[in-house]
């Protein structure tokens, strides 16, 4: 920033004295005009104008008009404006030469930031995908991170739990590299390490850097990759309001076909001939969605003076979810000051304030017996009985009449209170000196501190979860703070052809996790919610943690490029985290890169077709921080005992230590290509990646359970990740008028477990707690993560002898299920026949964007989708069981004079897990449609407005998908909850998830 | 020069982060230094009791199989997890969900006795102050060991914690005979050093050593020594200050049994539970689903009692009615057991009675469907000390009074129904032959301990498989029963593949 401000002076300082020399010599022909820019008419302050061939040239004023003096005729004018395309005019007889200048889509000049410093884009050696604020404008977000998914080649976006109002996001960098840490990248927000998200209209630009040569610089943060967010910063001149309002209605895209009330009683009385139908009539879908809405507004002014710039901003957003009584609501501030204190220091400061607060309705639930399989209101208006009333004679609230005692879902939804109210607070501040000529000394300073509160509240009205206990209430405190210091020199000098840029920093930051629960239950009323805890009879455990870490580091980069032909990047960092184990402390991660920019090349220079061309490889190490706090040491852990009735104090050994814990390491490799085509019409980047992580840390199921005492954390894994990517795009048509660009993106990444521990299988769970079964998905060598583990099916049992090489369950009668018999002992039994089944993860993603532009108005038609990749259907597992409502589909189901069917007799059964199941999970979703207008310039003067734009945008209108759930975007964690390791290694299954919803949106921006 | 200061200002507040990087949790417990003081000990053994009252041990796994293994009890719901049925139907793969579950949980039960034992080597207080406490740890370690050996026979032998992983890691099976030898000399410990009397039952006294002892011998089919370690508490009765409830309903009564004299060692819940951890369970799956009587939210039906057990339990039986409920209330309406099923409108009922002993007096419950109750679980009572005493003294010298008087002492107590003695049934008995003197006295356990958990390991001591699961037994015909493998479960295959020195697995597996 300050090299750039020096240039401008000097150019400015030079252009003044060539319009002295031109003043002086000879008045000639003069040239005034306007400049503006496409598509929305807006003038251009500061572009350039030159005459061509001549070092004679001029600015645009505040609006945008010019004057210039030109020998003659012939003379031609070069006007250009940083991230527009230049154009040539040749004067003739024109005196008023008015121009539009069209925006660069060509994306190689553009400045791309990277870890503690910024390079051209053509000088980018790595991998990194860039996400600019017009891509987050075109259409409505609900938050940053959404705008990120389909963007870019490989990352994959998920939100934790389908459209439910304020839920997690989800974001994977080529795949997953671990197992028990966190798979989501580091999130550095204006150079603060693991920031929340900001607003996505508060946003300049997201980098997402891929390789270990972008990441190796974050060090042991640096496997998942890294997304650097770059906030919206004042620029000196006129100051800018702007106004941005949008309303979205929504509704969910998909309801099952459930079973009506006399369908039920049908069904039920064959399981069970006993079975007493009520006598209502609901559809307990109809009753649980609604329209949705969302409301966002955002108001914010910049601007500045010569010395000083500033950002600020604030938004207001509202979502009230398709589901009943779920609601989000945000509020958030940003604000950034930027001072040229004196010519060589620079003082800044970034502020961030929000608050989230989110309504919900238990969704997703792991299912834990413990609460009757029954607190989660998406799964159970499904199973519930379409022949009961919401409340009966008496008022109590009904409880299901098939299957496990659980309260109906509208009761839960509505007289249940699920709430999170959480606030963020960030300050960073940072001051930046020159010493001497090309150095520069960079520190900031900032805190930032997270304060979640969670209450639940289910009041004793609820019957079977809440009523026999008098109603239940806990809340708990989550508060994290962090301190961050972080110090660095940059050198930058040429060195004949050559260009060197050096970095070196030291970093600091603190961590502090506070947390504390406390319930009780039997309360006098239900109207105390979670606000009053005396007021039960009965308290609940309290607890409460406290936990504090903290890493110290150590890095350096360099950046070397000689002729703009070759270019050499290496980086280093050595982390020293308090995580780590006695004895393995410090970590260093190295990375190295080279580029060939080819295109420059002289052999090159007559090929006109190739205007751009670059080879990229790098090679590096980048970490994981998979232990968690404490984690290394030998542990005490208090449990729950009682003597003489009294609850008393008692601790046990529970787990060993292990002084030797290292973190996980991802050795990486990318190869790249860059080509641009026809003056870079066509630009095309090709990434290869081989991502091997070891070190794997994996909690050690060969040390035999009789020792009686949890197994330390191990370094035994290794996991591959290799995966290609492409990114094409191209500018199709580009004129005054009339533009239209495509983009396209397309990855797909392998995944395998190398080593597993002593290659023994891990068999894990993601099933609700209530199915009462401990198996789903498996980690096998040689297979990828989280592969879908039971019995084969083979369709329904005839009656008679069984086909070869299958086999029943103990029990099974004709119309039950038949599996493929792997012993071949013509039993079906969990230990011996159950294989991998499925495999949740997906060949292929895309995204594809086309943009049109025709005059002021823009279109936007942007398709994600994903090839391959099982869903596991644990919706169905529960709907065909039998104690149930069910789809229709179990209307086909086997009998005697029904035997042409798939759908097994309708009967009681155990909640197997087989391929009948596994559902393909491709789809392809047209994820937005937008149409934009932006006001003429002549009718918006007239009010005072610098420009107005109106839009109208269309999400998930519609998908196209073999998947027979609700939405194929699925992501149930089961009895783990949502913890990392969990995320990791479970995929693809669906259960209760909060429904994916349509919107319609409608938008409006005001900038004055 | 202000440049300069704001500077020097800023990199000051900058290097301020220098650390060593030491971790010092606060909020966690380090081994390291732990043990200081007696109440030190008594913390790490009440993390034993903790492991004992968990889902995985006391809750479900350790103890409903114990249920379903008997021939008094099968399962209810036919659409319960495959794992209970396997116990109920004796086709129990290595890999059953509900050994897996327990056997980590179990030794972690006796790691945490081995903690606390090796731990009180580290505080300085003589043995005449912290023997006593140590010593509920030798009792808690061979009561665990005690489970083990019944169920699966030879298996790891571990008395102290891991430090040499590798060392313990390729250890052979222990003999049943040396487990034996083992817990025989741990209860001695224990009977030595624990006190007469303890606040409270859940905590073992010297009568819980002692009637320990008893029972083990008994086991192991050392009738003298089980006689003369019975006779021994009964000696004792004043001192241990023991004696039999006079209302059999009472022991079943969570608010009034802490008081009960007749208790000796007791799993303790308080209707509390820290998840799975505190919770009882067996309200929930002894209980009648659907029913509305005891304001649980109804059971589950897993565990209910064949119907034979019914039949063929005299009716003049107190102890009956007070084990079983025949009728439970849907909808306001009270139904006899054989409409059970179709009254309750989740079609999972089943029409048999169900036991009662669990749900009736609950106490607290602070979950639904009983899941966590107020109950004492009576791991032995007076009355099992009277019946062993019989018992054995019957193999060691047929024909006793002494042996008849213990028996009609719990006879006694059956007949004083609600505090009154009305009715002659049962009645004492006397003159018996040595083998019908065994056989009354096996049938006395079996009702008076009915559903108490102690009915298999009866049917394994006595080896009377192939008569109770035969065609003529309370459940009928059980063909999965095999005298060859059947009386011992398999040991969880993965742990045999953990340590493939534990291989064979048990005979049959």
């Amino acid at each position: 920033m300050q090299k750039q401000l020096r240039k401008a002076k000097v150019k400015w300082i030079s252009l003044s004295i060539f319009f002295l020399f031109g003043l002086a010599l000879n008045a000639q022909q003069t040239v005034t005009g306007k400049v503006s820019s496409s598509p929305n008419g807006l003038p251009l302050p500061g572009a350039n104008i030159l005459v061509k061939g001549t070092t004679q040239g001029a600015t645009t004023d505040f609006d945008g008009n010019y004057s210039i003096e030109v020998e003659d005729g012939t003379a031609v004018l070069v006007f250009s404006y940083i991230g527009f395309v230049p154009q040539e005019i040749t004067v003739g007889s024109q005196s008023v030469i008015n121009v539009t200048l069209l925006e660069d889509t060509n994306q190689l000049n553009e400045i791309v930031v990277v870890g503690y410093g910024s390079v051209k884009k053509s000088d980018v050696t790595g991998a990194v995908s860039s996400v600019k604020a017009k891509e987050l404008n075109a259409f409505p977000l609900l938050n940053a991170e959404q705008a990120l998914q389909g963007r870019a080649a490989g990352v994959v976006v998920q939100s934790n739990n389908g459209g439910e109002p304020g839920a997690p996001i989800n974001i994977k960098i080529r795949g997953n590299t671990s197992i028990n840490a966190s798979s989501n990248p580091l999130i550095v927000v204006d150079g603060f390490v693991g920031a929340t998200m900001p607003q996505p209209n508060d946003i300049a630009s997201m980098e997402i850097l891929k390789d270990a040569s972008a990441t190796a610089i974050y060090g042991s943060r640096g496997s998942n990759g890294v997304v650097l967010v770059t906030t919206k910063k004042g620029r000196s001149g006129k100051l800018t309001v702007e106004v941005n309002s949008n309303y979205s209605t929504q509704n969910t895209a998909n309801e099952l076909d459930l079973l009506n009330a006399d369908q039920f009683a049908t069904y039920q009385t064959a399981l069970n001939p006993g079975y007493a139908p009520g006598n209502a009539e609901t559809d307990w879908q109809d009753l649980l969605y609604r329209g949705g809405s969302v409301s966002n507004h955002q108001f914010s002014f910049s601007g500045g003076s010569e010395n000083v710039n500033f950002y600020a901003s604030t938004n207001y957003f509202k979502q009230e979810g398709v589901v009943i009584n779920s609601e989000f609501e945000r509020i958030s501030f940003l604000g950034n000051v930027d001072a040229q204190v004196t010519d060589k220091l620079k003082l800044g400061m970034n502020l961030f304030a929000n608050r989230g607060s989110q309504d919900g309705v238990p969704t997703q639930s792991t299912g834990e017996t413990a609460n009757g399989g029954g607190d989660d209101v998406i799964s159970l208006m499904f199973r519930f009985a379409p022949d009961l009333p919401i409340q009966d004679e008496n008022g109590i609230n009904t409880i299901n009449s098939v299957g496990d005692n659980v309260d109906n879902p509208y009761a839960i939804a509505t007289e249940s209170v699920n709430q999170t109210k959480r606030d963020d607070y960030r300050a960073n501040l940072y001051a930046s000196y020159d010493i001497l000529e090309g150095l520069n000394f960079k520190t900031t300073f900032g805190y930032s501190t997270r304060n979640e509160t969670f209450g639940l509240f289910r009041p004793s009205t609820l019957t079977e979860t809440a009523g026999p206990i008098g109603g239940s209430a806990a809340i708990e405190n989550f508060k994290r703070t962090s301190l961050l210091s972080e110090n660095y020199l940059t050198y930058n000098r040429e060195i004949g052809k050559g260009n060197l840029t050096l970095l070196a920093g030291y970093s600091y930051q603190k961590t502090n996790t506070q947390r504390f629960a406390a319930g009780a239950q039997g309360f006098t009323s239900d109207s105390f919610s979670f606000n009053n805890l005396g007021g039960g009879a009965v308290p609940l455990l309290p607890s409460s943690s406290f936990v504090e870490s903290e890493i110290q580091s150590q890095f350096g980069r360099l950046n070397f490029d000689w002729d703009d032909k070759y270019l050499l990047t290496a980086t280093v960092r050595r982390d020293g985290a308090s995580n780590f184990a006695a004895n393995e402390k410090y970590a260093i991660f190295p990375s190295g890169a080279i580029g060939w920019k080819v295109s420059n090349e002289d052999f090159m220079q007559n090929i006109e077709e190739i205007s751009n061309l670059k080879f990229r490889a790098s090679y590096g190490l980048t970490g994981n921080q998979a232990i968690g706090a404490y984690e290394s040491l030998a542990q005490f852990n208090n449990i729950y005992a009682v003597l003489n009735g009294q609850t008393v104090n008692a601790v046990f050994p529970e787990v060993a230590a292990n002084p030797n814990l290292k973190w996980e390491t991802s050795y990486q490799t990318n190869i790249g290509l860059d080509v641009g085509l026809l003056n870079n019409k066509v630009s095309l980047s090709l990434d290869y990646y081989n991502i091997d992580t070891r070190d794997l840390i994996i909690r050690e199921t060969s040390q035999p359970e009789y020792f009686g005492i949890l197994p330390s954390l191990k370094n035994v894994g290794e996991m591959n990740n290799k995966g290609f990517e492409i990114n094409l795009n191209t500018r199709n048509i580009s004129n005054e008028n009339f533009t239209w660009t495509t983009d396209l993106n397309w990855s797909t990444n392998k995944n395998e477990f190398v080593t597993l521990l002593d290659g023994e299988d891990i068999i894990l769970d993601a099933s609700p707690g209530y199915f009462n079964i401990d198996e789903t998905h498996i980690l096998r060598e040689g297979e990828a993560v989280g592969v879908f583990w039971g019995y084969e099916y083979q369709g329904v049992y005839q009656g008679g002898s069984l086909p070869e090489g299958t086999g029943i369950l103990p029990g099974a009668e004709a119309g039950d299920q038949l599996f493929t018999d792997l012993d071949g002992d013509g039993v079906i039994s969990p230990g011996d026949d159950k294989k991998i089944i499925g495999d949740p993860n997906p060949g292929w993603t895309f995204g594809f964007t086309n943009n049109f532009t025709y005059k002021n108005f823009d279109l936007n038609i942007f398709f994600q989708g994903v090839q391959g990749g099982d869903i596991m259907n644990l919706t169905n597992v529960q709907l065909f069981n039998g104690d149930s409502n069910a789809t229709t589909d179990v209307l086909n189901s086997w009998t005697p004079s029904n035997t042409n069917t798939d759908i097994p007799r309708a009967k009681l059964r155990g909640k197997e897990i087989s391929s009948r199941f596994v559902e393909d999970g491709s789809y392809i979703r047209l994820k937005n449609i937008a149409i934009g207008y932006n006001l003429p310039q002549d009718v918006i003067g007239k009010i005072g407005l610098e420009s107005v734009r109106i839009s109208v945008s269309a999400q998930n209108l519609f998908t196209i998908t073999d998947y027979s759930g609700l939405d194929p975007e699925v992501s149930y964690f089961g009895t783990g909850g949502q913890g990392n390791s969990e995320s990791n290694t479970t995929q693809g299954f669906d259960f209760g998830n909060y429904p994916t919803v349509r919107s319609f949106n409608f938008g409006v921006n005001l900038r004055f | 020069m202000k440049t300069y200061k704001i500077l020097l200002l800023l990199i000051g507040v900058s290097i301020m982060g220098c650390s060593d990087l030491e971790e010092e949790p606060s909020g966690l417990l380090a081994p390291e230094g732990f043990f200081n003081s007696v109440a030190d000990i008594q913390t790490a053994v009440n993390g034993a009791y903790g492991h004992m009252t968990t889902e995985d041990f006391w809750g479900r796994k350790m103890s409903l199989p114990l249920m379903l293994r008997s021939d008094m009890v099968s399962i209810g719901d036919p659409t319960t997890s495959t794992r209970r049925i396997e116990h109920e139907e004796f086709n129990v793969p290595t890999d059953n969900g509900m050994i897996s579950g327990y056997w980590q949980r179990v030794y972690q039960v006796i790691a945490a006795a081995n903690q606390a034992i090796a731990g009180s080597a580290l505080v300085g207080a003589p043995d005449e102050q912290k023997n006593p406490v140590v010593a509920q740890a030798y009792f808690v370690r061979a009561f665990a060991y005690f489970h083990l050996v019944r169920q699966f026979g030879a298996i790891p032998y571990l008395d102290e914690p891991v430090t040499d992983a590798d060392a313990a890691g390729s250890i052979s099976k222990t003999s049943a005979a040396d487990v034996y030898t083992n817990i025989i000399s741990d209860l001695e410990f224990a009977k030595t050093w624990l006190p007469n009397t303890q606040a409270a039952r859940s905590i073992p006294a010297k009568s819980a050593a002692h009637s320990y002892l008893a029972l083990v011998y008994l086991t192991t089919g050392d009738y003298q020594s089980a006689y003369n370690e019975a006779k021994g508490v009964i000696d004792n009765e004043g001192t241990y200050n023991l004696g039999l409830e006079a209302d059999f309903q009472d022991l079943f009564d969570a608010t009034t049994i802490d008081g009960s004299l007749e208790p000796i060692f007791a799993l303790d819940f308080n209707g509390f539970s820290d998840g799975d951890t505190g919770r009882d369970y067996q309200a929930a799956l002894t209980g009648l689903r659907n029913d509305e009587q005891y304001d649980l939210g109804g059971g589950w039906s897993v565990a209910v009692p064949s119907l034979e057990v019914y039949n063929t339990w005299d009716g003049r039986d107190y102890r009956k009615a007070v084990s079983l409920d025949t009728t439970g209330v849907f909808n306001g309406v009270t139904q006899p057991y054989t409409v059970f099923k179709e009254s309750g409108a989740s079609g999972r009922g089943v029409n048999r009675p169900h036991i009662a002993k669990y749900t009736r007096n609950t106490g607290i419950t602070a979950t639904g469907n009983g899941r966590g109750s107020q109950q004492n679980y009576s791991m032995i009572r007076y009355a099992e000390v009277l019946l062993i005493a019989a018992e054995a003294l019957n193999e060691v010298s047929p024909g006793s009074t002494e042996a008849e008087g213990y028996l009609n002492r719990v006879r006694a107590r059956a007949r004083n129904s609600n505090g009154v003695t009305s009715g002659l049934f049962p009645a004492d008995i006397s003159g018996l032959s040595q083998s019908d003197f065994r056989d009354m006295v096996l049938e006395e356990r079996k009702w008076e301990l009915a559903f108490e958990f102690k009915r298999w390991y009866d049917i394994a001591r006595r080896r009377i498989g192939p008569q109770v699961f035969g065609a003529s037994g309370l459940e009928g015909a059980k063909p999965g029963f095999s005298e060859d493998q059947d009386y011992l479960y398999p040991l969880p295959a993965d742990e045999l593949a953990r340590n493939p020195n534990l291989m064979p697995n048990n005979p049959g597996y």
